[in-house]
Order: C-alpha cells, then structure tokens, then sequence
C-alpha cells in the first residue's frame, strides 16, 4: 500500500503573531516601537502621495516651506482623502472645504465656519512624526510616549571626500519587482539562511556572486543584543580564509554585505518594510563614491536582469523571489520541518516571539535607543579576508 | 501530525517527558543558577556557544531513568546530537519532534494515550496553552532551565496522571 500521499492532507498555518503587521498585531506593535522608512527623501513634494506602511493607508507630502508632514488620509472633516488635497506653506488644504492642516495635525483653517473655525484647535488630523535621515523619510507609528531616537549608524558616518550615500527603494536584495508581493518575513529571516547561497544561487541558477560564495561555508551563530548574527567560514583554498558576517537587527534590519565580496565593513544596509501583510518595500542605503553602486548590485541570471526573464527562464533560474514568493503569499509556517540548516531561521522567530513578549508586558525591544550617547550603532556584517593577503580570488565577480 | 514526517513512536511502556531546548537546557540572557559555556555543533554544519546549566547533565538522566525522553524543539534531530557531550547522552537519539512554537497538540499527538509531561520556557507559547488536565505543562524559569524544575513534584504529578 502507498504511504505519504497527498490524500487527505490538511494545509498548515502562518504564525500570524510573528508575520502580521497591522495595528494591534503582535509584531505589528513591535515594528512600531521603531522609526521605519518609509519612502526617499525626494518623494516628499508639494505634490502628495499615498503610502502604505503597516497596514495603514498615509499620506505623504512636503509643505512649501519645505516641512515634510505624513498624515491619515481621511479628512477629520466628513472623510475626504486628503491625496487630493492642495499643498500650501504651512500645511495641507483638504479639497472638499478647505480645512488646512500642518504637519503635525493641527488645524489651522476651517474656512467655511465663522472666524476662519472658532473651534478648530479642538480637532485634530491624525498624524504620525517623521524625520529625514541618509537620503529616507523616517516615520515613528508606535505610542507617543516610547518614541525613541533614530539611530544612527557608523557605516554610514564620516563620508570620505569622494563618497556619497545612495539611496535605494526598488527591491535590491530581494531580487524581484520594486514591490514584492508576499509576507515580509519569508524575505527577512532568509536573511540568516546562509545554506541556500550555495545551493539557489549557484547550483540552480549558476554562480549569481563570486565562485567564493558557492563554497559551503561553516556557520556560527549567535544572538546579539540588537538581533540574530551569523558567521561563515569559507577556506579558499590559497591560504586565505573568508569570514562573512551577516547579521538581522531588530526588527526588520537586513545587514547583508556585497555578495560580490567588497573586503571590509559592510557599506550598505536594508530596511524591509512591510506595506501589509502580503507586500513589502525594501529601502537601502549604502555609501560608496560609485552613485550606481546599488544599481550594479542587483543580481543577474546568467546576465540577464530579473525583469527580463521570460517565465521559463523564472523558472529555470529561480532566484530569492522566486524561492520565497512561491512559500505562500504568507507561508504555511506550521508546516515547516526546521531541520539543520535552519538554526539561524529559528533563532530569528525565537527573538521575534521574545519581542512581542516584552512589547505586551510594557517593556522595550532590542536595539530601541534612548540615550543620546547610545544614537551610533555599531555594525559588524561584513566581509573580511584573512590569511595570505596577496593571493586573489578564485575568479573574477559575476559580471552583470 | 506534521505532514510527512513520522517521529519514531514511543517505546510504551513508560510516561513520556517532552524537552524543550532553548531556556531549559540553553540558557540565554543572564542565568539565575550556575552554568557552562558549551561551544556545540549541527554535524559541522553550524556551531554555536550556548550557556547549559551545570546539573542540566544529572537532571536530563534522572528524566530519563525513569521516562521517555522526547525532545521537542527548532533543533530538530540535532537536540541529541548537538548536546550528546554537553549532557552526556546516550547513543542512540531520543526521537524527536521539529516544532518550534505552540507545540501542544503535536504533543498530544504524538503521546496518544501515553502519560506525558512538557517542560518548556514560556516563549514557545505564542497562544496560551489554556488549563492542560490531561498532561503536565512544566514553564520554566528562563533564567534556571530544568535547574528550576522541581522534579520530585514533577514525579508525582506524572505519578497522578498515570493512575
């Protein structure tokens, strides 16, 4: 008689408390206990634009004076959409009658009530703080009064002459399209999944990075007090020793160095940002005096950029997108079998799970900062060579 | 059950002990008893250096002189392996369950209608577990691990059960 099939299988569940993102999820609560990104500094114009960020429908814009402001969309009058309100110096006038707000909500103009609004310092457009950082829009969306500082990190401190930083909010990383459409998660904790470089990224879709990195590494791993850190060994075979590290900080920081081996501290770290529960942005900065660095980053397949795969080619080549868009629009996470390779995965969630914990019991989460001393976070993901400092690497970089 | 996978079945003939890792052989955070830094490994694959309390190693065999030991875990089959020498375990691994959070009904499934007893930190539970009567649900200290556990009561609690 046959066993294992199909028949009668049921279908597991995602681990909602760990993959959802709205108000009042449980990790949904944790991601607003920090600033996030949530769009390039230039989006914000006299001009506004919708966001979607944690489930939550914005408005973004820039007052003519030059103050960026994000809002909740719904006029507090009767409704209206303030996308299609009209920018002015101070604020936002809503089109349907003219109620303006600043930046931070208050109401400054009701101009179809008597006195310009004799009562219109007792309402309020629902608003969320925002502040301009490395190139970002950075939007705090937790209580008030756990709002924290937003850090600042050494790998982008101290620019030399001839560097610059680099802004990035198409996906890079991810592979894929600008937007990716699935649950955020599936693309954060892979991040501590080193064993699939040398498996999807060479053997199945040829050597995407350097030949390096379809060597199998040794890991170890480790929690941080920010997050969740690995550590790959790989011999060279010349001497040399490649030590990566790559770390996830909390919550949703991916500290992922060149997969094409730049030698040192990583220059460059990604925010993966959840619209909602099924699409997510990633926002990159890096340093670097190459303004296209980013651009020239993004990974082929057999030299072909993602966007122009036919879908024989997707599936030929699958890359990251294609590997973790195809574990569920929201993966089934009950029924993964973790096994060896999963360790860092594990850990992740483990943290996750941690979080959520201490965000419901009233405490604060990993790496949230208070103290101004504390504002420069120091980064560890890198990669360093060492050994025989003058052999070369075993080929070239996969050129795109 | 998890699909497609068949945990090697309980022996029968004694109550299980289902182990959680994390917070109850591994110590993380600071540790409320004495504890060892054990550098252990996946098979070479990965290593990572985890505090394991001191009496882990005579508490773990107490259990097992007198239960079935399940480990029950995100370290999957490495539970044994990884903590062979940490814990001085035997030979041939204890079976396992790959569950991670919330692992109750696998439990139940699992046991059938063997007396079980669940020791674990209070992390795995991203729902509450709610009253358990038809087993014993063992939280840990997360700063103590199984050096918390108070087994005498533990013995007679699985003893109650059994009747």
């Amino acid at each position: 008689m046959d066993t294992g099939t199909a028949y009668g299988l049921r279908p597991g569940s995602p681990l909602n408390e760990l993959a959802q993102v709205g108000p009042g999820t449980p990790y949904g609560e944790v991601l607003r206990r920090y600033w996030q990104p949530v769009a390039k500094v230039e989006d914000a114009t006299t001009r506004p634009i919708s966001l979607k960020v944690l489930g939550e429908e914005l408005i973004l814009f820039r007052t003519r004076k030059g103050k960026p402001g994000l809002l909740h969309p719904r006029c507090i009058h009767r409704g209206a959409s303030l996308f299609y309100g009209g920018v002015e110096e101070e604020g936002i006038r809503c089109c349907y009658h003219g109620w303006v707000f600043d930046t931070e909500g208050h109401c400054l103009e009701q101009p179809c009530e008597p006195e310009m609004g004799l009562h219109r310092d007792r309402v309020r457009q629902p608003w969320y703080p925002v502040q301009e950082q490395y190139g970002l829009i950075w939007a705090y969306m937790g209580p008030p009064e756990k709002k924290p500082l937003l850090p600042r990190y050494d790998t982008f401190e101290n620019l030399a002459d001839d560097e610059v930083l680099i802004v990035n909010d198409k996906g890079v990383g991810g592979g894929g399209p600008e937007v990716l459409d699935f649950n955020w998660l599936q693309h954060w904790e892979n991040v501590m999944d080193p064993f699939h470089v040398p498996i999807l990224h060479a053997r199945f879709s040829g050597n995407q990075f350097t030949p390096e990195m379809a060597l199998i590494p040794e890991v170890s791993y480790e929690y941080t007090p920010t997050g969740v850190r690995s550590i790959q060994m790989r011999e060279l075979g010349d001497g040399r020793q490649l030590r990566r590290v790559t770390e996830v900080m909390f919550p949703n920081l991916r500290v992922v160095a060149s997969p094409k081996l730049a030698s040192g501290q990583t220059n460059m770290i990604g925010w993966v940002v959840p619209m909602d529960d099924t699409n997510f942005r990633i926002f990159t900065v890096a340093r670097d005096s190459d303004p296209d660095f980013l651009l020239k980053l993004r990974s082929t397949h057999e030299g072909k950029p993602w966007k122009e795969l036919t879908d024989l080619e997707h599936q030929r080549l699958p890359g990251d997108y294609e590997a973790q868009k195809s574990q569920g629009d929201i993966s089934l996470h009950t029924e993964d079998h973790l096994t060896t390779t999963d360790q860092g995965i594990a850990m992740v969630r483990r943290m996750m799970a941690k979080q959520i914990r201490l965000v419901a019991n009233g405490g604060d989460p990993a790496g949230v900062v208070f103290d101004e001393d504390s504002r420069v976070v120091r980064i560890e993901g890198g990669n360093y060579f060492e050994g025989a400092a003058d052999a070369p690497l075993l080929a070239e970089a996969v050129e795109d | 059950m998890l699909p497609n996978y068949l945990p090697r079945p309980p022996r029968g003939d004694r109550p299980l002990v289902v182990l959680g890792i994390s917070d109850v052989v591994v110590i993380e955070g600071s540790p409320a008893v004495p504890v060892t830094m054990h550098h252990v490994s996946a098979w070479g694959r990965w290593v990572r250096d985890v505090a394991i309390p001191d009496d882990a190693a005579a508490r773990v065999r107490r259990l097992a002189d007198r239960y079935d030991v399940v480990w029950a875990s995100e370290w999957g089959h490495n539970a044994h392996t990884a903590f062979a020498a940490a814990l001085d375990l035997p030979e041939e691994p204890w079976p396992f369950l790959p569950v991670q959070f919330d692992k109750l009904d696998r439990i139940r499934a699992y046991a059938g209608d063997m007396p079980w007893a669940w020791i674990d930190g209070p992390v795995v539970d991203l729902h509450d577990p709610g009253d358990v009567t038809d087993g014993v649900l063992v939280r840990v200290d997360p700063g103590a691990g199984i050096s918390g556990v108070d087994l005498d009561l533990l013995d007679a609690r699985i003893a109650e059960l059994s009747r």
